[in-house]
């Protein structure tokens, strides 16, 4: 009896003491990672940290969920705070905001341009990245955008797949229409606080709030002027959309199936996949602007990199994890192509076997030749570091805009509010 | 000599007790003021930032969503307000009546807003005043309106919103001020009064009322403080996405913009410091007309 115990007590110091070891050896090797989406962006990293760990398995990489809009505030927040402690060691940040996070807060990131071969990544994603000759990110997907629809509930209205090739903003709000008086669904979910739309149409047009020095171009830039018109007669025609607000009414309007589609960057794939209506879904191109010549089908909309944080306890890690598999594993860039929709800014993983394929989610159709296609037709802008900002500005004119306000005095009332803003 | 011995000694030992409240005090209150006194006179973006003079000062004259945010939080103050004191002030005298009853129930039914997380409250006020929430569907099955209101999307009917659940939250943390005054209000005035034949209506306005200036005057002055702060209502209520600041910036308030400033847009420290110190000055400037209208009457 007493010589159990005390076989027993040995047992379990010597437990105790692996379990240290083992947790100062994991200390060593514990990367932290922030994102937002879990099915998309986490998932994407999650098939990532598994191929990483299956090799390096003293290495715990962990992914820590947030919505987007929080990890932004959390992240500009603890970097303002000027204490290091607490922030992750990789985090993931939208191409819109990274020139303002680089320059807001130097020394703050880790240059990776003596790691990474920036050769392999496409352009504008390093563009975006670099300051002063220093690029700092892991270029991840590209946004370029595609139209999502109902296949099923187009056919009902009598439209199929040729009849949303090459039309414009104000065909499709009449196709949206023809689509709710049939089946009772309208088209889209629309969110008059998310100025996406303008931005997908400013890009397809190449031009942006900015020009290419970083000065407010709103007042006499037609594209903007035709997209804000646009996006207004939208939020006018009441049975085109759903009205929402916030990103979970937002996505959760198509994926409960309440509406017939959604317009936004091939990152959305991943939460259209994740509602078992396999089949029923269809992609083409983004409709363009009627009245602006050289207006396009192809833009972006998001899209984001890694950056590693300088302060990292486990930067040596982070780095390597990166290295090793978002810079080197074409492969893994199939995986989450199909998957996830993240369409990589990987050059090499564009040879791969993925990017040519079917997809069986959607009719059995060669989306990603497709948006392989439109990636490289879109038009490359500035999206400067201003674009919360721009956002806001324009938000601030909508609700008077719907309600019959004058087009001209809200463009010179947002471009007084940006050139105000942005000094 | 031995006197002034132990005078000055006890004086050190005086110094000596409130030397750490001082201290911290001074690190995590004087300190800060003056550096945000001294941060508002810097002009940059993020970390990089440099000695401005005035321009801050200048940007604030000409900047819209200031003058939008001031606009709103003055009609904030003006409207929510003298609504919730009137409210309190009568709920504490109803619920001072002795032969009311479940007075002890409703004291407290009225005073639990005051107590509820405000996180909670805000996701649940988000909810119900959805296009299709609660607060919409009972009002179209009652037939008061015929379409939905658009409380979180309407620039008016978010200010509406916003008072509301403001003063619901804020009425019955008044009204305990309230009440424990009345407490202290001596029955045989109102005996009095009342054997010499006031009617209720003059009692409330020429006893209550008078008997309680100084506890109104303190939570006019304690109101106003917070309703010119007024930031997570209008944060976790109105505000969603890319509008920081409600539908049309209508519920965007001066302590919303600090926020939007420092930690949504482009980093401008200097520029949110200076909006801050327009809120100190505005607290000044509204306490003393405040306690100047109260002296004279």
């Amino acid at each position: 009896m007493f010589l159990n115990t005390s076989r027993l007590r040995n047992v379990a110091a010597m437990a105790t003491g692996v379990s240290f070891l083992a947790l100062s050896a994991a200390w060593a090797d514990e990367v932290t990672v922030w994102c937002w989406a879990p099915e998309f962006n986490g998932a994407a990293m999650n098939a990532a940290i598994a191929i990483y760990t299956a090799a390096n398995p003293d290495t715990t990489i962990t992914v820590v969920d947030f919505a987007k809009g929080d990890l932004e505030l959390k992240l500009q927040t603890q970097l303002a705070s000027g204490t290091t402690e607490g922030l992750p060691d990789i985090v993931l940040i939208e191409d819109y905001g990274a020139q303002k996070y680089l320059l807001s807060f130097p020394g703050a990131f880790e240059p990776l341009t003596d790691v990474i071969d920036y050769s392999q990544f496409a352009d504008y994603k390093v563009a975006l990245a670099t300051v002063d000759g220093q690029t700092y990110s892991l270029p991840f997907d590209s946004g370029v955008t595609g139209l999502f629809y109902r296949t099923d509930l187009l056919a009902e209205a009598g439209y199929d797949a040729a009849a949303l090739q090459d039309i414009t903003w104000d065909q499709m709000i009449e196709i949206g229409q023809a689509v709710n008086a049939a089946t009772g669904k309208p088209m889209f979910s629309l969110d008059i606080g998310d100025s996406g739309t303008i931005r997908i149409m400013l890009q397809s047009a190449g031009s942006w709030y900015f020009d290419a020095e970083g000065n407010t171009n709103i007042v006499d830039n037609p594209v903007f002027r035709s997209a804000l018109g646009t996006w207004v007669r939208m939020l006018q025609t009441e049975d085109l959309y759903k009205q929402v607000s916030g990103w979970g009414d937002y996505t959760g309007a198509f994926n409960n199936g309440d509406v017939a589609g959604v317009y936004s960057g091939v990152w959305m794939t991943g939460g259209i996949k994740g509602n078992n209506m396999s089949g029923l879904w269809g992609v083409a191109p983004i409709p363009r602007l009627g009245d602006i010549e050289g207006s396009g089908h192809a833009s972006n909309l998001g899209g984001s990199s890694w950056y590693v944080l300088s302060s990292a306890p486990a930067k040596e890690s982070a780095i390597d994890f990166l290295k090793t598999v978002w810079a080197g594993n074409a492969d893994f860039y199939q995986t989450i192509l199909v998957g996830q929709g993240a369409f990589g800014a990987y050059l090499p993983a564009r040879e791969g076997a993925a990017y040519s394929a079917n997809d069986d989610y959607f009719g059995g159709e060669a989306v990603w030749a497709n948006f392989s296609e439109w990636q490289a037709a879109i038009p490359g802008v500035n999206y400067g570091i201003f674009t919360n900002e721009a956002d806001a500005a324009i938000a601030a004119q909508m609700p008077g805009l719907i309600a019959g306000g004058s087009l001209d005095d809200a463009i010179a009332a947002i471009d007084a509010q940006i050139t105000q803003q942005i000094q | 000599m031995t006197v002034s011995r132990s005078v000055s000694r006890a004086n050190w030992n005086g110094w000596g007790f409130v030397a750490p409240a001082l201290v911290l005090l001074g690190l995590f209150m004087i300190y800060p003021i003056l550096w945000s006194l001294w941060m508002s006179f810097q002009t940059g973006r993020g970390m990089n930032h440099s000695f401005g003079g005035l321009a801050n000062i200048t940007r604030l004259t000409q900047d819209p969503v200031f003058l939008r945010a001031l606009g709103n939080t003055l009609i904030f103050l003006v409207v929510q307000v003298p609504i919730m004191i009137v409210l309190a002030l009568l709920f504490a005298v109803a619920l001072n009546n002795p032969r009311l009853r479940g007075r002890a129930i409703l004291r407290t039914a009225i005073f639990l807003p005051c107590v509820t997380s405000l996180v909670a409250y805000s996701v649940l006020f988000k909810s119900m005043f959805a296009l299709d929430g609660v607060v919409n569907d009972m009002l179209l099955f009652l037939h008061i309106i015929r379409e939905p209101i658009g409380w979180l999307l309407d620039p008016f009917w978010a200010k509406v919103l916003v008072i509301s659940a403001i003063t619901w939250r804020w009425t019955g943390y008044n009204m305990v001020f309230y009440l424990a005054a009345l407490q202290n209000i001596d029955p045989s005035i109102y005996e009095a009064s009342r054997i010499d034949g006031v009617p209720a209506r003059a009692r409330f306005f020429g006893i209550t009322v008078p008997m309680l200036k100084p506890v109104i005057l303190f939570t006019t002055v304690l109101s106003t403080i917070g309703t010119l702060q007024l930031f997570d209502e209008v944060n976790n209520i109105t505000s969603s996405g890319t509008t920081s600041g409600g539908p049309a910036d209508a519920t965007l308030t001066l302590s919303l913009y600090i926020y939007n400033l420092t930690f949504r847009f482009m980093p401008s420290f200097g520029y949110a410091a200076t909006v801050s110190w327009v809120i100190v000055l505005l607290v000044v400037l509204l306490s003393w007309v405040q306690f100047q209208f109260a002296k004279d009457r």
